[in-house]
């Protein structure tokens, strides 16, 4: 736990000491504060159905997702293939440290920055509950379902980053197989039938559990598909790396 | 210290270590010699527990690389080829991590760092950047990471490479030192450094041992023993029977007009004595030339292949003339 620990503060050093991480974090910001703006003035218009802005600002709009995509790989792309790269991987595994706890270490880093990259939102909260009263519920269960999606797509970046020593590539990997795996839920669409291929669909439909976690409503399922499927990859990508440094 | 049995390593259908077997006994400075492509780099993976052999067995300080790999890994200090590290850490960030992950007890992490600090001399930078370090720093610092945990064994690949020859004298000074307290595997081509530092050369090629010995040894054992020339004149046919009878030497053979070759065991350098005799009787002096017939040579005859080779190797050098 402590080699563990180690690992995630070298990350967090390496992520704050790159201009990188600053300008994620604004434009992150500069991003989020829009949409929020747009959500808000868009319900202040006479005749919108009722609806909670922060439901929307929970993967309500595609701005969401749009940004989730691009900003996972960006935390990401550096984790293994720097190593690779730099050869400072032969160092780190001639250390007594196993290719799961290097892993454990550099997700949990990454999943570090993704939960500092949202806390200032937090603002937005305490800002609508002066204004009128929220209901918190639903607002924890929404940072929830951020969390597990962050999970689940640090997870595939991650194990993008172990394949290669370019970390361009290793972005441009992420991007593609965190983008599947969001589009292989909304195909739901286009299945008519109630078929079992429908339901496998909307069991992996991520926008919707996002809408599900943005109202209030904690799902074991949603819960079990994101872990399971975040550490499916978490686990390749440590079997990625021992393989990596065998040849 | 360090046993290696019949250690194979195959990439996909090549064989890049080849049975090999040695043992390093505690304290040893061992130099790891070999033309690129060699194996060196392989070799030192596998006693690091960094690859895994395909055959053959590695035992480091009593532990089995096959079945304690980790508990290997504490036992030896590790600084690889080109040292890579972390640029956008801090010296002392840097080899607290190293501590930290190298299972360092934790009250043992201050007093570790204060003595890797003061043994590579990094009072200086320790709270600079990496990234911003000289060469011959980042070296120093690499094998601060690499003792931080002060493990018994220390394996270095190539660790002068890319230094100036300041620093590389610095850093070989600072091995040497190493090496009255560790067992130390270093593998190099600069020869001069293997017969610096080391007390045994063990030379490979296509991942198989080709010479084992001390410096001095595969000297005379494979190109002969090292020899003089002088010139001496108004010796008045003297000089070849006083010049046999100084201690060390073993031939004396005119090599022309008050010239002689003087062939002198490898373990002595009697230029000096050769000086006083000259003084003594009254000669004149007009050269003393040692012919090194160098480590080099040794090197350039074991590992020179066919011609099929490709061009990169160094041609064999002429028998390289120090003067005095």
């Amino acid at each position: 736990m402590r080699k563990v620990l180690a690992i995630v503060r070298r990350e967090l050093i390496a992520y704050f000491s790159s201009p990188l991480a600053y300008m994620v974090m604004t434009a992150f910001l500069l991003m989020q504060g829009y949409i929020f703006y747009l959500i808000v003035s868009f319900l202040n218009q006479p005749g919108t159905q009722a609806m909670t802005p922060l439901r929307l600002f929970f993967g309500g709009t595609i701005f969401f997702w749009l940004f989730l995509l691009f900003v996972v790989p960006v935390i990401t792309m550096r984790l293994i293939a720097e190593e690779l790269r730099s050869g400072t991987l032969e160092p780190l595994l001639t250390a007594p440290v196993t290719e799961g706890q290097v892993i454990a270490g550099k997700f949990l880093a990454a999943l570090g920055f993704y939960v500092i990259l949202w806390l200032p939102t937090i603002v937005y909260v305490l800002i609508l509950k002066s204004h009128s009263a929220i209901d918190l519920g639903p607002v924890a269960a929404g940072y929830l379902g951020i969390l597990l999606l962050g999970f689940l797509f640090l997870g595939v970046g991650t194990f993008a980053s172990t394949l290669t020593n370019n970390q361009l590539i290793a972005a441009i990997l992420a991007f593609a197989a965190t983008v599947a795996l969001f589009s292989v839920g909304l195909l739901e669409q286009l299945v008519v039938s109630s078929s079992f291929f429908k339901s496998a669909l909307s069991y992996m439909n991520l926008w919707t559990q996002m809408d599900d976690f943005a109202r209030g409503i904690v799902d074991t399922r949603h819960i079990v598909y994101q872990l399971s499927v975040g550490l499916l990859f978490l686990y390749l990508a440590t079997k990625s790396l021992e393989w990596k440094k065998g040849r | 210290m360090i046993e290696v049995e019949h250690l194979s390593k195959t990439f996909v259908d090549t064989p890049v270590v080849d049975d090999l077997s040695f043992f390093v006994p505690e304290g040893q400075v061992l130099g790891f010699l070999g033309p690129n492509g060699a194996g060196k780099t392989t070799t030192m993976r596998m006693i690091t527990a960094f690859l895994r052999p395909t055959r053959g067995r590695v035992v480091v300080a009593g532990i089995d690389l096959d079945s304690d790999p980790v508990g290997l890994r504490r036992q030896v200090g590790y600084l690889p080829e080109n040292v890579p590290l972390y640029p956008e850490m801090r010296v002392d960030e840097y080899l607290r991590f190293r501590a930290d992950i190298e299972d360092v007890p934790r009250p043992q992490v201050r007093e570790n760092m204060e003595y890797v600090i003061e043994r590579c001399m990094l009072a200086d930078v320790r709270r600079q950047v990496i990234g911003t370090l000289s060469k011959g720093y980042r070296q120093r610092v690499g094998l601060a990471g690499a003792l931080v945990h002060r493990p018994p064994v220390l394996i270095l690949d190539e660790p002068t490479v890319g230094l100036d020859p300041n620093q590389i004298i610095k850093v070989r000074e600072l091995i040497a030192e190493l090496g009255r307290d560790h067992t130390v595997v270093l593998s190099t081509h600069i020869l001069p450094e293997v017969e610096q530092v080391c007390e045994r050369v063990l030379i490979i090629d296509h991942g198989a041992i080709v010479a084992d010995g001390t410096p001095a040894d595969l000297q005379t054992r494979l190109v002969g023993n090292p020899a003089l020339r002088v010139e001496l004149s108004g010796t008045n046919g003297q000089a070849q029977e006083a010049l046999a009878a100084l201690p060390g030497v073993l031939q004396v053979t005119p090599a022309g007009a008050d010239l002689y070759r003087i062939e002198h065991q490898a373990d002595t350098d009697p230029r000096e004595s050769v000086f006083h005799l000259a003084v003594e009787r009254g000669w004149v002096l007009t050269e003393l030339v040692a012919e090194r017939a160098s480590l080099e040579d040794v090197f350039v005859r074991l590992t020179t292949r066919d011609a099929a080779a490709p061009a990169d190797r160094p041609t064999a050098p002429e028998p390289v003339a120090e003067e005095v």
